[in-house]
């Protein structure tokens, strides 16, 4: 048979963002897939060498716009290193709670849209964001914003906190845990869920480890690799948690992965809550204060962020960084599609490419 | 037969019925401000007119918009169109992928060189009437990218907007109410020249959560 060619996107409600993909199918099978990149493109590494430091946050954020307190956390982390500020014990642990809430609303976002792409139509979706509606609400009353919380200030964060900080924490982990169990329900019992998942895009370990594969598409290949137990960076050595992992490889092994971590999630935040220190000063240093004291060594730094390990490599000048390099999780992951689609169904693609969680304004920078 | 002698008009007065049917339109009309062309206003016109405010008002309340997200405030259109708003009580129907079935494009997110002649391609597909709405900073001005090279500086560049929803990102009311602004345009409650932005939180009276 001949070989035909098909366009999808830019503008496509699976991609997840504006992502083109060229798609040369023999009838239903895929041979190859081609990405095409870069439709949001604005430069931010560059214009973030033009900024003062603490100016730089309203654009780290909008890197990964559904966890936008995980990179504004690593690079105010990576601030502090390079000027040498010690982090308040209180916002450490504060940051570890926000850090976590934050992961758990990512993840539910990607399991709402996974489960539209595959047909599930809106139920999971309806459900995932009542939940993630709450989370929102809670960091809404903490930082005054609903989805850009620019509240992470170096040595701490802007506000004290609530007074009812750690009860409605407490509830909240509550409210989330009772409402997620019901969705292995939905989701697990399902045919077309499972049909359209299971061994659909394997992904081998070997195969994983040699393209760069991050965060919970590496995990579910098998290999146990999380940032907060390899390098572990605030609190987290102090703080019991499983790295969940799966041998399978494929789509549904990504999802299972991802229910899982939430999960830990849960129960880092109830581990941080109960050793919150008595002393709940949490306030950082005001923007304006920070001078020109910067360390002119370079700053290497990674977190986990909710798709995988994120790293900077900033070369900090005295009142703005010289050089800053941001590695996004998802640009890996991304680079995997046309490995995992070949010999697939064409619908297939977005079973693979939903799972791999890709966030587009992270790609293209 | 005694067809023609069952007939309670004459013949002149069936002429004449058209005539004084105008008459009684054009009197109804005196007092009120109307254009000249009322004056040769007939019944079909009477309909028409009637019609098109029925076309009007089926229009302002049966709003499609385009699924269409360019970059962060498309998480908020998603939770706009999640259960919490319930934007189908206003009458914003459906999010449809394609074009062809829309009335609204949402451009929400920053808007790329590249992005400039897809986003045209997508408006010129689009059936008449169209309205675009500019959803959030970069949309509606560039915001924080001011000084990019790469991104344009509004949407209102590029194509016509009807409403600006300022924010960054701007609540899912906020996008709420410009469809409602939208709608009020539509149905010809404002005209084009008033003021056209939202800036409002209109979530900043309500209770908290859990």
């Amino acid at each position: 048979m001949s070989i035909m060619r098909i366009n999808v996107g830019p503008i496509h409600p699976s991609t997840h963002g504006v992502l083109r993909l060229v798609v040369d199918v023999d009838g239903d099978t895929v041979i190859d897939v081609n990405t095409h990149i870069g439709f949001l493109h604005r430069g931010v590494e560059k214009l973030m060498e033009t900024r003062m430091y603490m100016q730089n946050p309203s654009y780290t954020e909008k890197m990964d716009y559904v966890a936008p307190l995980a990179w504004d956390d690593l690079y105010v982390h990576a601030v502090e290193i390079a000027q040498g500020k010690e982090v308040k014990e209180a916002a450490q642990y504060a940051r570890v709670v926000l850090d976590e809430f934050q992961r758990i609303a990512s993840h539910l976002l990607w399991l709402g849209t996974f489960c539209n792409d595959l047909g599930q139509m809106f139920t999971l979706f309806m459900w995932t964001f009542r939940e993630r509606a709450e989370i929102i609400k809670f960091l809404e009353d903490i930082s005054g914003s609903r989805m850009f919380y620019v509240n992470i200030r170096v040595g701490g964060l802007w506000k004290p906190l609530p007074k009812d900080f750690k009860e409605r924490a407490y509830r909240l982990t509550d409210y989330i845990e009772e409402h997620i169990d019901q969705y292995p329900e939905v989701l697990d019992k399902n045919p077309v869920f499972s049909e359209r998942t299971k061994d659909i895009g394997k992904l081998k370990l070997e195969d994983a480890i040699n393209m760069g594969a991050a965060g919970p598409t590496l995990r579910a290949s098998g290999l146990e690799y999380d940032v907060r137990k390899a390098m572990p960076y605030y609190i987290y050595d102090k703080i019991k948690f499983n790295v969940p992992t799966r041998s399978e490889g494929d789509s549904y092994a990504r999802y299972k992965v991802r229910f899982e971590e939430m999960k830990q999630s849960i129960s880092i935040i109830r581990q941080a809550l109960d050793n919150f220190p008595s002393n709940e000063d949490v306030v950082g240093m005001p923007i304006k204060l920070i001078g020109p004291q910067a360390n002119p060594e370079p700053v290497l730094l990674s977190h986990e962020l909710p798709r995988g390990e994120g790293i900077i490599y900033m070369i900090p000048d005295k009142q703005k960084p010289y050089r800053i390099y941001m590695r996004s999780p998802t640009y890996m992951n991304l680079s995997l599609l046309s490995h995992l689609a070949k010999g697939h169904k064409f619908a297939d693609i977005f079973s693979i490419l939903g799972s791999l969680d890709v966030i587009m304004a992270e790609i293209d920078k | 037969m005694a067809v023609e002698n069952d007939v309670p008009y004459s013949e002149q007065e069936f002429e004449n019925a058209e005539q004084e049917m105008n008459e009684l339109l054009q009197s109804s009309l005196k007092g009120k401000e109307v254009p000249i062309n009322a004056m040769f206003l007939k019944l079909g016109d009477f309909v028409k007119a009637r019609a098109s405010g029925l076309v009007k008002w089926s229009m302002e309340k049966s709003l499609w918009p385009l699924q269409f997200g360019l970059a962060c405030c498309a998480m908020e259109l998603m939770d706009f169109g999640a259960a919490r708003i319930d934007a189908e009580r206003k009458g914003f129907l459906l999010f449809r992928g394609t074009p062809r079935q829309c009335d609204v494009m949402i451009v929400a997110g920053w808007v790329t060189k590249s992005m400039v002649p897809r986003i045209k391609r997508l408006y010129e597909q689009m059936s008449e009437p169209r309205y675009v709405i500019a959803y959030g900073e970069c949309a509606t001005s560039g915001g924080p990218w001011w000084e990019s090279y790469n991104i344009i500086k509004g949407i209102d560049q590029v194509l016509p907007v009807d409403v600006y929803a300022i924010g960054c990102p701007p609540k899912p009311e906020n996008l709420f109410g410009a469809l409602m602004r939208l709608q009020d345009k539509i149905g010809g409650k404002i005209d084009g020249d008033t003021e056209r932005s939202i800036t409002d939180n209109p979530r900043r009276y309500e209770k908290r959560g859990v």
